[in-house]
């Protein structure tokens, strides 16, 4: 009698972990319903020191998103966006990850920071989501060699490359590389620096989040230094300009894409005159992205900023790749997403490489001008 | 060297007058008072706000309406630090020393995470920049908004030792940091002066954060976090609860950091400052001026 109703309770118990597998699940939700929602994962930092970035890529996926569902969306289904805060911080991120992972999220379009999304990786590997990461671009990320990793940003090592190309053409001779010692930041100044050489006359690391760093500046003063690349974000980039103007240098400065934001120019004010940058195409160097431009800023109320256009691509790449699949599961995604050549997005036509990077980094140097960056050399 | 020499100084008088309110609290109540550090957060926003109602302020008028504002923020500021003692630590006078101290962390958060939901995660930029020209003195290179700046902090720094060991006012203070309850019966109100002194502290943290606002243009809700820690650091160093020994301590932490950056390289200057700090302690564990040993947390 007793072991009758332990069964029965197994049973039941058994009946109803099913259905929670079916209403939560991954592969279930796909075949049970076919008119549920994709859903598309994000995360992104929305809190903490990079807050200022979450709403330029958030915005611009929902943008895509909207476009695409009013065209129908994919699959006949329609596109839904789940966004979570990864306040750039390891920890948070992986829980963030863990959290849109039990959503269903069927792909994931976020990652920024390369140090928070670095530790999510394992968390999409496991549940079998493939990751296409429109900033987040240390070389860390792509060294593991995983099949569900996709950047469309370029990585560091390109943007060395492209770093030392313009320094050298600058003819810059004595270069000081400033770093804030943080994942991405450090991964380019590394990878700069055997580029260059002896060129390379100081290799400077900050701590982030002050406000003061004249004692950092006086050390590549020091050194009398003619061209400085700062490879950290643009609160810090913004600061160390001025105040490497402020402390007399009249050499070259130029930063990394992170601190590629309005923003710089404004905590920087008129020493941001002429400050170059290493960065992928932004709207405004984009040749055909006034449309585009115009529709975001009369959606959100403020125009696109970095990265804008990158989340803008990965919603639609990922789109693209559930269609030739025609079906979300995992594998099928990542192989059509290895399959896609001469997929049209800003930075280019795309195709990865066997590594899932993009096959040309697509990295131009801008100048700021006035009151924005504009472009100054392709470097093509 | 004489540039690296001012360059610490400039840091460090910006840590010794934040560092100033948290030395006072301790002295008074014994309690480190971890939102100290977003009071300097809360007066560079004060005075962001007031700058952008002014808008436009004409170059010549720079520095007398910064004044203005700095006096302006001062006040806000330090009602603002009236207001977080009443709430928050007055309920809990008689709690252990270890629900304090957590509260004080809760009430940091609280602010930091206020501030940035009532204004957005962006960081500000000052409408008002102080910047301009540069005069060489003994081979450093510094400004006179730099000057003036140092020159607000010291007169600050040195009114308020004066008030404290000159007028009723700082007699009543010292007395109940000395002994609370005696202080009551002896007819001091001890409440109202506990309210003054928070008063005092924020309004001195919150000019720190004007200053810094108009001199590195660039605010955002976190700014605290890290110049409370170092300020709590410079209070340590100097003797906490002490005042001309605070001030000092803020301008040696600024010394050590500037010289550790110039030695180590920028990846080493917190461990060669903390380090120091550390080896410095244990040798004299109450701080430079620290007369009397203080029971630590």
């Amino acid at each position: 009698m007793r072991s009758t109703q332990v069964a029965s309770l197994v049973a039941a118990a058994m009946l109803l972990a099913g259905c929670g597998q079916g209403l939560l699940g991954d592969g279930g939700a796909a075949q049970q319903d076919d008119k549920a929602p994709i859903r598309l994962g994000m995360l992104v930092p929305q809190s903490g020191s990079e807050a200022a970035i979450g709403p330029y890529m958030t915005n611009a996926a929902q943008l895509a998103v909207e476009e695409i569902n009013a065209k129908g969306g994919v699959l006949g289904r329609q596109l839904e966006l789940k966004a979570a805060d990864d306040a750039c911080d390891a920890q948070t991120a992986v829980a963030a990850a863990n959290k849109v992972v039990t959503e269903g999220v069927h792909v994931s379009i976020g990652g920024y920071c390369s140090g928070a999304t670095l530790p999510t990786l394992p968390v999409f590997g496991k549940a079998n989501i493939p990751m296409i990461i429109p900033a987040a671009n240390s070389q860390e990320l792509v060294d593991q060699k995983l099949k569900h990793v996709f950047l469309i940003n370029g990585t560091g090592t390109q943007q060395a490359e492209s770093a030392t190309k313009w320094i050298t053409k600058q003819g810059a001779t004595k270069v000081a590389l400033m770093h804030d010692n943080t994942s991405y930041s450090k991964d380019i100044a590394v990878r700069t620096q055997p580029l260059l050489g002896d060129k390379v006359v100081i290799t400077e690391a900050v701590t982030p989040k002050e406000s003061d760093y004249s004692a950092n500046i006086a050390n590549v003063l020091d050194k009398k230094a003619d061209f400085v690349y700062w490879t950290g974000y643009f609160q810090e980039g913004g600061l160390i300009i001025r105040q490497l103007r402020q402390a007399g240098y009249k050499g070259a400065i130029m930063v990394a894409d992170g601190s590629v934001s309005p923003k710089l120019g404004e905590i920087a004010g008129d020493e941001a005159e002429g400050v170059f940058a290493t960065m992928t195409p932004i709207p405004d160097t984009l040749p055909d992205a006034k449309g585009w431009i115009d529709s975001y800023t009369k959606k959100f109320g403020s125009a696109p900023g970095p990265y804008s256009n990158q989340a803008y691509d990965a919603v639609r790449l990922a789109a693209e790749a559930i269609t030739k699949a025609g079906s979300t599961d995992g594998a099928k995604v990542i192989s059509a997403l290895e399959g896609i050549d001469g997929f049209a997005m800003f930075s280019g036509p795309l195709k990865f490489t066997p590594e899932h990077t993009l096959s040309a980094g697509g990295f131009q140097i801008l100048v700021w001008k006035g009151d924005k960056f504009a472009l100054q050399d392709a470097l093509s | 060297m004489t540039q690296l020499v001012w360059n610490g100084l400039f840091v460090g008088s910006f840590y010794a007058l934040v560092a100033l309110g948290y030395s006072m609290v301790y002295g008074i109540i014994k309690l480190l008072n971890f939102a100290h550090g977003d009071l300097y957060m809360l007066g560079a926003f004060s005075g962001f706000a007031v700058l952008s109602a002014l808008g436009g302020v004409s170059a010549a008028m720079t520095l007398p309406v910064l004044m203005a504002v700095l006096l302006l923020t001062m006040v806000s500021t330090g009602l603002a630090g009236v207001v977080l003692e009443r709430v928050a630590y007055r309920p809990l006078r008689g709690a252990p020393r270890l629900s304090l101290l957590i509260t004080a962390v809760g009430a940091s958060f609280a602010i930091e995470y206020g501030m940035r939901a009532a204004t957005g995660p962006d960081p500000r930029v000052y409408p008002v920049r102080l910047s301009g020209t540069s005069i060489e003195v003994f081979g450093a290179r510094l400004t006179l908004q730099q000057l003036a700046l140092i020159g607000v902090a010291l007169v600050l720094m040195v009114g308020l030792n004066l008030l404290v060991t000159r007028t009723r006012e700082g007699r009543a203070m010292r007395a109940i940091a000395l002994d609370p309850r005696t202080s009551a019966l002896m007819g001091i109100d001890v409440n109202a002066v506990i309210s003054r002194t928070f008063f005092l502290g924020s309004a001195l943290a919150g000019a720190a954060g004007v200053m810094a606002g108009a001199y590195y243009g660039k605010i955002d809700f976190l700014m605290g976090f890290l110049i409370g820690l170092k300020a709590f650091t410079a209070a340590v160093i100097g003797g906490i609860g002490n005042i001309p020994g605070t001030m000092l301590g803020g301008l040696v932490l600024g010394l050590l950091e500037s010289f550790g950056t110039y030695w180590l390289g920028g990846e080493w200057r917190d461990v060669f400052a903390f380090g120091v700090l550390i080896l410095f302690l244990t040798v004299r564990p109450t701080g430079l001026l620290g007369e009397r040993v203080t029971e630590r947390v």
